[in-house]
């Protein structure tokens, strides 16, 4: 018996052998998501690993890296081999890190731009309670309270904080000042923040607040997104209320290898994600954790680059940065 | 709403469904004693698998994952001093003093008691109370979580063992360690190198200060003494002792179940609050530390109880309350089913399904427990001189594997250092253990209600729950003092 499986195993190497050196790739490749398992950025990549394995012909394992606002896990991957076995899920805090802290952070073009792969819109909500029916409501009462307001965010610098930053910076407010920034770490306990009404509202990504929001506990004044959710058609986006920097905002994932990729690396990504565009569970995925698909709609060195000038110019008129 | 339930139980009672969870309490019981391989780790490398299985399946199977690991480390904590996760660092306490007096069996069996009884009552507290838990874990705001986890950090005037003054010295140390990294508003403190940006790790501090001083101990000092290999035996546990010691396990399931259901507080702190109030109210307090059984009691039926607690904050609010349960949300998200207060009405025969479920995987978990404990139990019977660079070998390549970062090893062993320098100086390491952990969650939440107050400390006081905290934590102070004052006292006259 175990001759006979020798045999087979030995005919096997023999039979994919050659054929895997010449061709990349000849094992499996390490998804770097460079934030803690269970959120938005995990689910993307685990969603792209399950979906793209059978378009690659190898196995995609993924791994968590989190710290330092992401850049922990980017980090690793641009100083990594550029021989394609090791790729970062990207998030918007790959462009928007370096614009607001350079010091600290991995540079935005510092990688080989494989693709975009996803949209996730995010909601200015506050409690269904609340004496606030629209964005101006709102911004008046931040206005009046002269600082006492309260709105739950990752970190100033974080996305999240940055779409409450743009909103008050839009309407003639200082951003750091005209209210209070209460850091929780993850989508959850920010959430759990504003239906504790331990904060007066939030501006983050649209997955861990819809289930309130459809439950009535929440109410959802503005979408930071291109274009309005399917789920929320009545509520407008910042773009459309006219408000110009938030109106810029949006959350997007994409896949970022270290820089040089060989030509061979490049190719064989852009047709698996030409498959996985059309996946019906990559599709299916995406729609469950409220996102919208984006592979092969943008050239991502350009959206990148868009996305490093947008912040970089928020964080010099915010005052992260000295003009 | 019965004829839901039968459905329910018709849908669930399949042998497919069986062996998802047969399987995921026994892999996560022996992921879970293995040091350095977490609970976090199983449920998330059996997340993928989850996007081929029905809802329910995939659900049940990561909270076997999780069941299993909690329990699962208390196994090496008992064997080898080595907590296999965080929450069971009380039991290595207790537990390993006991294998090393030739009771393995018997404190194996206590935990797996505790277990399977805080186990059981945190489902039914989930079953029963979901909805009003849920409603007072929301009323949990910066100042109620600040006082809670100052009252939790009161368990080191218990666990500092025979001087308080060496338990607060190691208790500072903890606290000073937690703070290196990024702070929650974007500095860094201590952050000498890129990686030390992101703070310590939990699994490299605890394995390095439990296990490492131990194999240093035998390599520095020669250990001439030949311990006795613990043999399990017929040591079950007694009536008598299951008996004294189940109001502590009943008191620590409650505690763990109320606990659990607080997003962010998660069975580690569970743990030790339990283990802190057994120790205070038990006729037996002086002896915890030394092989008490109910410590182990108070510790395993506290960290089990809050295992299906945080699933209370989870199916009634779409909230994760750690990491393994944010986890669990991005499972329910990719099958369709969005956790929340909408769960229970649009997906009702699922929930009926996931409750049943759990109740039948506490059961499980008893026989789970059973069979490892045996297998495991060999582990007393290979030569100290063996065992310990075994241990070496295991935790090095299970922190390696957490996040393949060469810097977690190095912290590893550093913790190894600096765990046998505080043996060398009688300093407790436990002290150090809980204040670590606890330290982010008392600083982040202090400097969350400071900054809602704008600077005002009187929020600390301004609600009735901050107030039942403060008046706990006045009392053990109190008692605490008196108890010094009188040791001070009784030494004073010794010596005259």
């Amino acid at each position: 018996m175990k001759k006979i499986l020798g045999t087979i195993a030995l005919a096997v190497i023999a039979a994919t052998g050659p054929a895997a050196a010449q061709t990349y790739p000849d094992q499996a490749v390490t998804l770097v998501v460079p934030y803690g398992p269970g959120g938005a950025s995990d689910l993307a990549g685990r969603a792209l690993a399950e979906t793209a394995q059978p378009f690659l012909g190898q196995p995609v394992t993924v791994m968590n890296k989190p710290g330092a606002g992401g850049m922990n896990g980017a980090r690793s991957v641009s100083e990594a081999d550029p021989d394609g076995y090791t790729l970062l899920l990207a998030r918007v805090g790959m462009a928007l890190s370096p614009a607001v802290t350079p010091d600290n952070a991995v540079a935005w073009d510092a990688y080989s731009f494989l693709g975009a792969l996803e949209a996730t819109p995010m909601i200015l909500a506050v409690r269904a309670d609340a004496p606030y029916d629209s964005v101006e409501d709102l911004v008046t009462a931040v206005a009046e309270s002269e600082g006492r307001m309260t709105y739950a965010a990752s970190g100033a610098t974080a996305i999240d904080g940055f779409t409450t930053q743009a909103l008050l910076a839009d309407n003639d407010l200082d951003p750091l000042t005209a209210a209070t920034l209460v850091p929780y770490k993850g989508g959850g306990a920010l959430a759990t923040a504003l239906l504790g009404g331990h904060v007066d509202f939030v501006a983050m990504a649209a997955g861990s607040l819809m289930p309130h929001i459809e439950s009535g506990d929440l109410k959802a004044l503005m979408v930071f997104a291109p274009k309005r959710m399917d789920t929320l058609p009545d509520v407008a986006t910042a773009a459309e209320l006219g408000y110009e920097k938030a109106g810029q905002i949006a959350g997007w994932s994409a896949l970022y290898g270290p820089k040089d990729l060989p030509e061979e690396v490049t190719a064989k990504w852009q047709d698996v994600l030409a498959e996985v565009a059309t996946d019906e569970k990559w599709l299916e995925l995406a729609a469950n954790r409220g996102s919208i698909s984006t592979i092969g709609d943008v050239d991502m060195s350009d959206y990148a680059q868009s996305q490093y000038e947008l912040f970089h110019g928020l964080a010099k008129d915010f005052g992260y940065l000295p003009n | 709403m019965l004829q839901e339930i039968l459905s329910a139980l018709v849908a669930v009672a399949t042998l497919q469904n069986l062996l998802i969870m047969v399987a995921g309490i026994w892999g996560g019981v022996i992921v879970g004693a293995i040091p350095g391989m977490t609970g976090t780790m199983a449920v998330t490398l059996a997340l993928p698998f989850t996007f081929y299985m029905d809802p329910v399946p995939s659900i049940l199977l990561l909270v076997a994952l999780y069941k299993g690991s909690t329990y699962g480390g208390s196994v090496s904590a008992i064997l080898i001093k080595t907590p296999g996760t965080a929450s069971a660092a009380c039991t290595a306490l207790d537990g390993y003093p006991l294998a090393q007096q030739g009771k393995a069996g018997k404190a194996l069996n206590m935990a797996l008691y505790s277990s399977v009884t805080g186990d059981f009552i945190s489902n039914l507290s989930l079953i029963f109370f979901a909805a009003p838990l849920a409603v007072l874990a929301l009323r949990i705001g910066p100042p109620e979580f600040f006082m809670l986890m100052l009252f939790a950090l009161t368990t080191v005037a218990g666990v500092s063992g025979s001087s308080l003054l060496m338990g607060l010295v190691s208790a500072a140390l903890g606290l000073l360690l937690a703070t290196v990294g990024e702070d929650m508003y974007g500095s860094f403190r201590f952050a000498f190198t890129p990686d030390m940006q992101a703070g310590l790790s939990i699994a490299p501090v605890l394995i390095g200060l439990f296990a490492l001083p131990e194999l240093i101990k035998l390599v520095v000092m020669r250990a001439t003494k030949q311990e006795e290999a613990a043999t399990l035996g017929a040591q079950h546990v007694t009536r008598a002792e299951f008996m004294g010691s189940l109001k502590t396990i009943l008191k620590g399931s409650v505690i763990g179940s109320v606990l659990g259901a607080i997003p962010g507080i998660g069975p580690s702190s569970a743990a030790f609050f339990s283990y802190g109030e057994a120790q205070r109210s038990s006729k037996k307090g002086a002896n915890f530390g030394k092989g008490e059984l109910e410590g182990i009691a108070a510790s395993e039926s506290a960290n089990n109880g809050a295992c299906g607690a945080t699933m209370i904050p989870l199916l009634a609010l779409g909230v994760p309350g750690d990491v393994i349960t944010g986890v669990m949300l991005g499972a329910f998200m990719i099958q369709g089913l969005t956790p929340g207060p909408l769960l229970f009405q649009t997906n009702i025969h699922e929930v009926y399904m996931l409750l049943i479920g759990m109740l039948v995987s506490s059961v499980l978990l008893f026989f789970a427990g059973k069979i490892t404990m045996r297998m495991f139990a060999k582990v007393s019977h290979i030569p100290q001189t063996l065992l310990t660079p075994l241990v070496l070998l295991l935790c090095v390549f299970g922190i390696y594997s957490i996040a393949s970062s060469p810097f977690d090893v190095a912290v590893l062993l550093v913790m190894g250092v600096v765990g046998f320098i505080m043996f060398l100086l009688n300093i407790p390491a436990a002290p150090f253990l809980i204040a670590f952990i606890l330290g982010p969650m008392l600083e982040e939440n202090l400097r969350r209600a400071l900054a809602i107050s704008r600077g005002e400390p009187a929020v600390l006081l301004s609600s009735p729950i901050t107030w039942v905290f403060a008046a706990l934590i006045a009392f053990v102070l109190f008692i605490t003092v008196r108890r010094e004052v009188q040791k001070f006292k009784t030494e004073r006259r010794v010596e005259q």
